[in-house]
């Protein structure tokens, strides 16, 4: 394609979805950093240009820091198990055995439903159906509710999140390893004293790109939790598990400082942008060129 | 031949293993949904005195609970208003995406690659940043909040980063230009080029973007429940605000109602499973 | 196939759950007691032969809207909806505030979307943080004398509606009781914290191991429980509004604050016999309800928007349930001890920015048929299942709860007192009161974090 044509392609391919894209997400955006500057409550008709103070004040809620530590521990945790997790699923989906497609079905459908119902039915699990078990088998691990310790909670949140996460990973994954030829996954398969090696020297590399993509992918959601965190927890126990994407909706209706909440998210954007900003370029930088 | 046959038992055993192990992990996976299922036949009181029990309950099992669930979310009219909605999104998003993503593929000039780095950058926006705003522009400003339009309108805006980003790969990866330029050659415009030429061969990663965004759209709460107020224009997923209480939910309902709601888009899936794997299987590798 | 069957599998689970509407009240597994015949709720029959209200003919086709955040009675309230409709001509869709939202933030969404509701259900500090910008003074409307004692003022001028009146303290379930102890049970009996105590030690020592159930949700832990302290200053709305002043204000030591000891001290009179002692922070909201309602627990910390959750846990409105107060100390003539807390909760608000004169005429209407017509004050009353805050009003609730606290309204038995504390009061301090129930922390540490809430106030 040469330039000449340039203007009358870009009109006629790029402008329509960048219309919607732009007046969908980037002009609330934009108007959003705005509303920052400003002391605005969310409903009052009166906005008074305050400057850098919502931005002070963020310094100064210190219940937001916290949040935010909170966050990359879960984080971290999500991202860990996720891609392991999918990565070794993926690899035993690959291998030809028996109904695979079964499984690879199987293991999408926690995606079929939506986050604030899906943590409506595993706050049933954790709270009555785990205490249920506990009560007939004695077994201490479900004794008392999981939901009700800040550590189990915190767990459970993981464990929600692997869940719920890891069966688009797998597909991802699946479909990387289809993607790789015969010869290497034969040479993969674990069985000789050498095999942990072979994966770690000759697939891995191969597979970067689908590391690339999940790795993305897990981290934005990871860091933007919302759904999960409100109706499985709602930062309960004793608001120990309010990740920051929850403290910043509380602090914009529930404490009613929109601004402040504002200036909170947008702290919280340019903090993951930075970050998986990072992790693309580091493991694109891996890839192999096949 | 004796190491072979040695070689090929711990193969056989490691297969045995491998599957063992990826069933326990299934049933775990698929362990919240029998809940569902079991619980959706219960009444209330089973549900909370013994949520696993299946058959010895003390009320029994019925599906009260569909018939109720059905009724109350005037089932019909809102899967029509879901229908409505997530077809048509679908099909714009779709449709832009893969343009937008094969301009930003084939012109690699600097308006395509802010737009991309835009694109990819918006991903990690949060929506609670900018659902306030979204709705005092799209509701005080301009007054087009309530319509069905309004939705589809924004429930494209808002996929298209991520389709346009699964599509840019796609393509990068497995469209040989050659193609084209032999079709130009042959005095095709690129509008035609696009269409008779590329668009086909997107056909595995299509089919991936349509489940995925059909089933976003199809279970999406927040955005239309700040889009729609009139209850004629409700979709499945509003619909079912009345099985919750301000102090406790109804949950045989809920359950039902999820069930009712998750069906649809399960059939969907299951149809389009073997084109979403090799969709995904030629897509995201590179 | 695999997939085949799959199919195959959904088609038939599809057609298995759209059928089911012949199949409905079919019943099968193995059930131990199928048939209850309680679990049919009766509605109450509405007189709808006389109707001397006059309806203004101008408002007919006008239509408003009514934004409801008080869940469990939006079907109710479509009803009068119905009704109001088929007499005065106006239309009035009640919108309810959905899961995952709060009335708050639902109010914002639609003040931004140029669509405000006409009129809102609101809690008194939603009202009073809108009031003045957004709501219609309604200090002129017929109504207010009615109400007398029950209106929220902002600088001296009425912004809403006040739509019922909610009260709270220990409820009891007689039946329990008395067939645990094998005497009759008198609630006048128990009179101060430590005959409390040691009422309940009698239900323990009678074979009833935990006889107490306590939420351990924060708006209940938070609002309910903790704003005690600024209530029961001295049993009105202005002393609460006084000692929270001076609490913001830095004048107050909580350290010496005697209501906060007391306080304390009756939260761990509850906290012992909690029957979900060993996992407090596990207790479900449903279960407490059956317990009570089936006499493993005799008492409940809630108020009277309980009974949906009782009579569907079997509770009859023949059923002899009722109030105790929050006992705080052992001194019988402090008015804690005798009185329960009882005050108008949720309010209605007119949009007094957006809405034509004629839809606010139609809202005001709305609201006079509500307090005048007889209708209008039957349904409130009975379809609703409210406690009127409106003295012309008639009509007795029906259920146990609603009705012990319209009783003990009518025979001074009850302070009103609501506290307004800033909104995110029940969920910050909801969380310290958590930490405190679940053991976490001790008497100093939850007394500290009020302190701090209330210095990050200023």
């Amino acid at each position: 394609m040469k330039s000449k044509s340039n203007g009358k392609d870009f009109c006629i391919f790029a402008l329509p979805g960048l219309f919607c894209f732009v007046a969908v997400v980037i002009i609330p955006f934009v108007y959003g950093v705005y509303l920052t500057l400003t002391d605005w409550d969310g409903v009052s008709s009166v906005k008074n240009f305050v400057g850098l103070a919502n931005f002070v004040g963020v310094g100064k809620d210190s219940q937001f820091w916290m949040s935010l530590l909170l966050t990359f521990k879960y984080v971290v945790f999500v991202v860990v198990i996720v891609n392991v997790l999918a990565f070794a699923i993926a690899y035993l989906l690959t291998r030809g055995m028996k109904g695979q497609n079964f499984f690879r079905a199987g293991f999408f459908t926690p995606n079929l439903i939506g986050g604030i119902v899906l943590g409506y039915i595993w706050q049933f699990v954790f709270s009555r159906v785990f205490v249920n078990i506990g009560e007939s088998t004695g077994w201490s691990l479900f004794e008392v509710s999981w939901l009700s310790d800040p550590t189990k909670a915190f767990a459970a949140l993981v464990l929600v999140s692997v869940w719920q996460l890891s069966g688009y990973m797998i597909l991802i994954y699946v479909a990387g390893f289809m993607g790789l030829n015969e010869d290497v996954m034969e040479a993969a398969s674990i069985d000789g004293a050498s095999g942990w090696r072979k994966m770690r020297s000759i697939v891995l590399p191969l597979m970067m790109s689908s590391v690339t993509i999940c790795l993305f992918l897990t981290l934005s959601r990871a860091f933007m939790v919302y759904d999960v965190n409100l109706s499985l927890t709602a930062g309960a126990p004793y608001g120990t598990t309010e990740m920051a994407a929850m403290h910043v909706y509380e602090k914009a209706f529930t404490s009613r400082q929109f601004g402040l909440g504002q200036a909170e998210a947008l702290i919280l954007f340019v903090i993951v942008a930075c970050i998986s900003g990072l992790q693309v370029y580091l493991t694109k930088k891996k890839e192999v060129q096949a | 031949m004796k190491q072979t046959s040695v070689g090929g038992n711990k193969k056989k055993l490691a297969n045995i293993l491998s599957m063992v192990v990826l069933i326990i992990i299934f049933i775990a996976y698929m362990f919240p949904f029998l809940m569902v299922v079991i619980n959706s036949l219960k009444q209330k009181r089973d549900i909370i005195k013994s949520p696993f029990s299946w058959l010895f309950t003390i009320k029994g099992l019925s599906f009260d609970n569909f018939v109720k669930a059905f009724t109350q979310m005037d089932f019909l009219n809102a899967f029509k208003n879901s229908l409505i909605v997530t077809v048509s999104a679908t099909v714009l998003v779709t449709l832009f995406a893969a343009m937008l993503a094969y301009y930003v593929v084939r012109h690699k000039n600097w308006v395509s690659k802010i737009v991309f780095a835009l694109m990819v950058a918006s991903m990690i926006i949060p929506f609670q940043a900018i659902m306030i705003p979204l709705v005092n522009i799209y509701g005080g400003m301009l007054n087009i909040l309530n319509h069905r339009l309004t939705l589809i309108f924004m429930h494209t805006g808002f996929s298209m980063a991520m389709s346009v980003f699964m599509f840019h790969g796609f393509i990068n990866g497995n469209i040989p230009i050659a193609l084209e330029e032999a079709a130009y050659i042959d005095g095709c415009t690129h509008f035609q080029t696009f269409f008779k030429i590329v668009f086909p061969l997107l056909k595995p990663i299509i089919s991936t973007m349509v489940i995925l965004n059909a089933m976003a759209f199809w279970n999406d709460f927040l955005l239309p429940s700040l889009v729609l107020t009139d209850k004629e224009l409700l979709t499945l997923p509003l619909s079912t605000y009345s099985f919750y209480g301000t102090y406790s939910a109804d949950y045989g309902t809920i359950m039902a109602g999820l069930l009712l709601c998750v069906v649809p888009i399960l059939i969907l899936y299951v149809v389009l499973q073997k084109q979403i794997i090799n969709g995904v299987v030629a897509g995201a590798v590179k | 196939m695999m997939r085949k069957k799959v199919v195959k599998s959904l088609c038939l689970m599809l057609i298995l759950a759209l059928t089911s509407s012949m199949l409905g009240g079919c019943r099968f597994g193995f059930a131990s007691d199928p048939d209850d015949p309680d679990e049919e709720v009766k509605e109450e029959p509405i007189d709808t032969s006389v109707d001397t209200f006059e309806y203004d003919d101008s408002l007919e086709g006008t239509s408003i809207t009514l934004l409801n955040s008080k869940a469990e009675i939006q079907v109710a309230l479509e009803k009068m909806s119905v009704e109001f409709e088929s007499r005065s001509g106006i239309h009035v869709e009640v919108m309810p505030v959905t899961d995952g939202d709060s009335p708050y933030t639902k109010v914002v969404s639609l003040y931004n979307s140029g669509n405000p509701p006409t009129m809102a259900i609101l809690d008194t500090t939603d009202v009073i943080a809108l009031a003045e910008e957004k709501a219609e003074d309604l200090s002129a409307e017929d109504w207010i004398s009615e109400a007398e004692g029950y209106l929220t003022e902002v600088n001296g001028k009425v912004y809403s509606f006040p739509l019922c009146i909610e009260g709270r303290g220990i409820i009891y379930n007689k039946a329990a009781i008395e067939e645990t102890l094998g005497e009759t049970f008198d609630p006048k009996s128990v009179r101060t914290l430590g005959e409390f105590e040691e009422f309940l030690n009698r239900l323990v020592e009678a074979g009833m191991e935990k006889p107490l159930s306590l939420a351990k949700e924060d708006w209940s832990l938070g609002a309910h429980h903790l704003q005690f302290i600024y209530e029961t200053y001295d049993g009105t709305s202005e002393g609460a509004q006084d000692v929270i002043e001076k609490i913001k204000a830095g004048k107050m030591d909580l350290a010496s604050y005697d209501r906060l000891g007391e306080f304390v001290d009756a939260f761990d009179v509850l906290k012992e016999y909690n029957v979900a002692k060993g996992d407090p922070l596990g207790a479900d909201y449903d279960e407490m309800a059956i317990d009570l309602a089936d006499g493993k627990t005799a008492f409940w910390f809630n108020g009277n928007w309980a009974w949906p959750n009782l009579s569907e846990a079997g509770a009859n409105n023949e059923d002899a349930y009722g109030f105790l107060p929050y006992f705080m100390n052992d001194d019988e003539d402090d008015f804690v001890n005798q009185k329960i807390q009882a005050s108008p909760s949720k309010q209605v608000m007119i949009d007094g920015q957006m809405s034509s004169e004629k839809e606010k005429a139609a809202a005001k209407e709305f609201m006079n048929w509500i307090v005048y017509s007889e209708i209008g004050q039957q349904m409130l009353v009975k379809t609703c299942n409210i406690i009127p805050p409106f003295a012309n009003n008639p009509y007795e609730p029906s259920d146990p709860l609603s009705r012990d606290i319209y009783e003990k309204i009518h025979a001074d038995e009850t302070f009103n007192a609501s506290a307004i504390v800033p909104n995110d009061h029940w969920s910050i301090l909801g969380a310290a009161m958590q930490k405190y129930l679940a053991g976490r922390s001790d008497r100093d540490e939850l007394m500290d974090s009020i302190q701090q809430y209330w210095e990050e106030q200023k």
